[in-house]
């Protein structure tokens, strides 16, 4: 497929609100191509599968020296240019209409070369490779046409702003090859990659149906929601699997013979920073190859769970890795098994946890454990855990149905959470404010969102300013100066990819965002470093989460009234 | 394929700087009667042509073929040869590896996989009205000049005159060669063109060694120069497009 029919595409999807009508564009797009993956992943905004470790590693900083070399515009002007059109897209556009460098030759651009270029700045590494990078991206600049240019752009910064999200996807790829939409988003949870959904949808839904897990390839995780109450939850599943709920990192373990990978709550695969746990699978695991689902720890001195941050330095580090296993240790906890040889997901959760105590060697390790669980209808008995858990300096606990199956990525009803602290959000960050006065070279207050998971869009709901300490400022305004997409006066937009954790005294209807929302009194609880943008809370959420304290009573039109 | 060659160092080693500094990656044509290369850098602004006949090499045996290289490791291994050692090169085809050996030290490199790297272009026939023969340093000189002042250069030829230059926001610079002061000029009318200094920079560290290079130019066209090496034996050219000529 050429690229620039993809393009139009694009610039039609823009134009349009109704759900309806861009499943059926979309849908039209998927039947077009013969690139089925590549196109499935690009309409999202995408370039890879959401499983693969592989990334672009380009910012708007290297994006703007790619279309510098391409069109001969000089940075100053690419800047202006961004600020004035408020879009990096459409200001590559534009610079590409003008452009100053000519191309040597000109051809027509292709989905596929489009891809593969992308897929080379991917692989670049080492010395030299962020010119390698830019002069990779320069090269699709240079043969584009302006309207292409636009969604070159925008895919690098994986934002296409068309209005395409999962949902639509989900829905278009059913309908394009005329398959249930159940099945396709089964395909989904159990692949993580919808590309690879979409061309087995396209062979028919037997291929469908006999899409499985398998170790090697992340699985989402199954989530659990937050239970009103001890009482409710464990009345409703009469009989109730009940779990310290740690305060770790959610881990995923796939066993493969001889080799180990991990997986972070994100699917990051973090195998090299956790040699430690490496080690643990493989001498005491006694599957061949599996998957498990479980939680690491990092335990300090005094026995309890060390801060979260801790565990994180622990994933990012790439170098001295085995100082940071002495530094901070960890341990594990393993509470589910979704692979011993063949797929158990659809096992019961009794079933799944039988075999899970069969998981590990008679005298394994005392670093690596199967999570105690009690099955209890007994309200103090499960209150006499929680309290246990509590003084043991973990979260709380979960609350499992035993009978339920194992579903990746959805947060149901069969796991509950249950935690003392009020319910915070995780937001994404989309833009920012400079300070004033002393404080007029950091970043002073941030734009928060919440997701619309249909169209994939991040709405505004509210700004952070407090909460931050002077260093933290610092700090932040280190991380986010990298993500800067333009700035007009004082108002930042920033490239959407770092969520916070957010605190707030109650959630408000307001006309003054774009999700209708907006946050009292919000202040910064911690940078979510462990979750993607596509993870940050959805404004069904916050809906939720506002309906349930207007049945606490607690909104203020409820206080209001006599 | 059978490719086995030793050359002098200092030739090898030119010939392959004069290729690195536009493309990380190259296939070469191997083939009886020499080695030959066309490669476009990523941006697609530039392109740069290279060949070198056998009797360039002190001995040199070749059936036809083509080998992937990448230049950047090959130009760092060069490093370790002194200027009056002789290189030797030899393929093994089921390896897909390239041995190098200088005074007793032996280096294997790996080949890439030409298929990997971008295919060559078809050159594209041009007609350039002007064409000028000077010492490379000249040029080198002028490129050096215009980079204090801004970020691209015009070339052109104005009668007798071949000239060169910058203008910035605040200054400029301009160097003039007159016809007696060159050692060729001609020109069926007159030509001038805009070019970024970025490539014009990477490409006068080649030229800026050689005595004679040959420039053909036109009116806002790509700009093509040639250079020989190796006693005439081998030869390089670079094509670079122009930058259009704002306001």
């Amino acid at each position: 497929m050429k690229f620039i029919e993809f393009a139009e595409t694009c610039e039609k999807l823009e134009g349009i609100t109704s759900n309806l009508e861009m499943t059926r564009i979309v849908s039209q797009l998927l039947q077009d191509t013969d690139e089925l993956e590549i196109v499935t992943h690009f309409i999202m905004g995408r370039i890879f599968p959401a499983w693969s470790a592989e990334e672009l590693g380009m910012g708007p900083s290297l994006l703007y020296d790619a279309i510098a070399m391409a069109t001969g515009a000089d940075k100053g002007r690419i800047k202006e240019v961004v600020r004035q059109r408020g879009d990096v897209g459409l200001a590559c556009e534009e610079l590409c209409s003008r452009r100053v460098q000519r191309p040597l030759f000109s051809g027509e651009l292709t989905v596929e070369q489009v891809y593969r270029n992308f897929e080379s700045i991917a692989q670049a590494g080492g010395k030299g490779s962020q010119k390698r990078k830019f002069r990779m991206l320069a090269d699709l600049f240079g043969s584009a046409k302006p309207k292409e240019a636009r969604y070159i752009a925008r895919l690098v910064l994986e934002e296409l702003r068309i209005g395409v999200g999962e949902g639509t996807v989900r829905d278009a790829i059913a309908r394009a090859f005329d398959v249930s939409a159940d099945l396709v988003e089964r395909g989904y949870m159990l692949t993580n990659d919808l590309g690879l959904v979409a061309a087995t949808a396209k062979e028919g839904a037997e291929g469908l149906e006999q899409l499985g897990i398998e170790p090697g390839k992340p699985i989402k995780m199954m989530l659990a929601q937050v239970a009103e109450s001890m009482e409710g939850a464990i009345e409703e599943m009469e009989k109730a699997a009940i779990e310290w709920k740690y305060d770790g990192a959610r881990m995923q373990i796939h066993k493969m013979d001889g080799e180990v990978q991990l997986y972070s709550r994100k699917l990051e695969n973090v195998t090299k920073s956790l040699p430690d746990i490496v080690n643990l699978i493989k001498k005491d695991v006694t599957f061949k190859r599996a998957i498990l689902d479980g939680e690491v720890i990092a335990i300090g001195e005094d026995g309890k769970p060390r801060p979260f941050q801790d565990i994180l330095r622990r994933f990012r580090r790439k170098y001295d890795v085995e100082q940071m296993v002495k530094e901070i240790p960890f341990h594990l906890s393993l509470f589910d098994v979704l692979y011993d040889g063949q797929s158990l997901i659809d096992f019961p959760l009794s079933e799944r946890r039988k075999i899970l105590e069969k998981s590990l060697r008679a005298k394994h390790s005392s670093k690596i454990i199967v999570a105690p669980q009690i099955v209890t209808s007994d309200l103090t008995v499960a209150d006499g855990i929680y309290q246990e858990a509590l003084s043991a300096g973990h979260e709380g606990v979960m609350i499992k149905n035993p009978k339920s199956a194992y579903t990746p990525g959805k947060r149901g009803k069969n796991w509950l959470k249950i935690k003392p602290v009020m319910e915070t959000l995780d937001l994404a960050v989309i833009g920012a404010e400079w300070g004033e006065g002393r404080r007029a070279n950091l970043i002073g207050s941030y734009l928060l969102a919440c997701r619309d998971v249909a169209t994939g869009e991040l709405l505004g709901i509210g700004r952070v300013g407090t909460g931050i300490t002077d260093e933290q400022l610092a700090e932040l305004t280190e991380l986010f100066k990298a993500l800067i997409v333009s700035e007009i006066g004082k108002e930042i937009d920033l490239k959407p990819e770092i969520v916070f954790e957010i605190a707030y005294e109650e959630i408000q209807k307001s006309p003054n965002y774009e999700s209708g929302f907006a946050l009292r009194f919000p202040r910064l609880i911690s940078v979510r470093s462990d979750k993607s943008v596509g993870e940050a809370d959805s404004m069904q959420r916050v809906r939720e989460l506002y309906e349930k304290q207007k049945g606490r009573g607690t909104t203020r039109e409820v206080r209001e009234a006599p | 394929m059978v490719f086995r060659a030793v050359i002098d160092a200092d030739v090898l080693k030119n010939s392959i700087e004069a290729i690195s500094t536009l493309v990380d990656e190259a296939t070469f044509k191997l083939s009886p009667g020499g080695i030959s290369l066309k490669a476009v850098d990523p941006a697609n602004v530039a392109m740069v042509s290279f060949e070198l006949t056998s009797d360039a090499f002190d001995s040199y045996e070749s059936t036809e073929g083509e080998i992937g290289l990448d230049l950047l490791k090959l130009v760092d291994v060069l490093g370790m040869a002194d200027r009056s050692d002789n290189v030797g090169l030899e393929l093994n085809e089921t390896t897909h590896k390239l041995t190098i050996t200088m005074r007793g030290l032996s280096y294997t490199l790996s080949l890439l996989d030409p298929s990997s790297i971008r295919k060559e272009p078809k050159v594209p026939s041009l007609d350039l009205p002007a064409r000028v023969t000077l010492n490379g340093n000249e040029l080198r000189r002028a490129v050096k000049a215009a980079e204090k002042v801004s970020d691209h250069m015009a070339l052109g030829v104005d009668g007798d005159v071949f000239f060169m230059e910058a203008k910035g926001d605040t200054d400029q610079v301009r160097l003039e060669l007159a016809k007696d002061e060159l050692i060729h000029l001609e020109a069926s009318g007159p030509a001038r063109s805009l070019f970024s200094l970025d490539y014009l920079s990477d490409m006068s560290k080649a030229l800026g060694k050689v005595n004679e290079i040959t420039v053909c130019l036109g009116k806002d066209y790509p700009i093509k120069i040639d250079f020989m090496m190796a006693d005439g034996k081998g030869k390089v050219g670079y094509l670079l497009a122009p930058r259009i000529e704002s306001e």
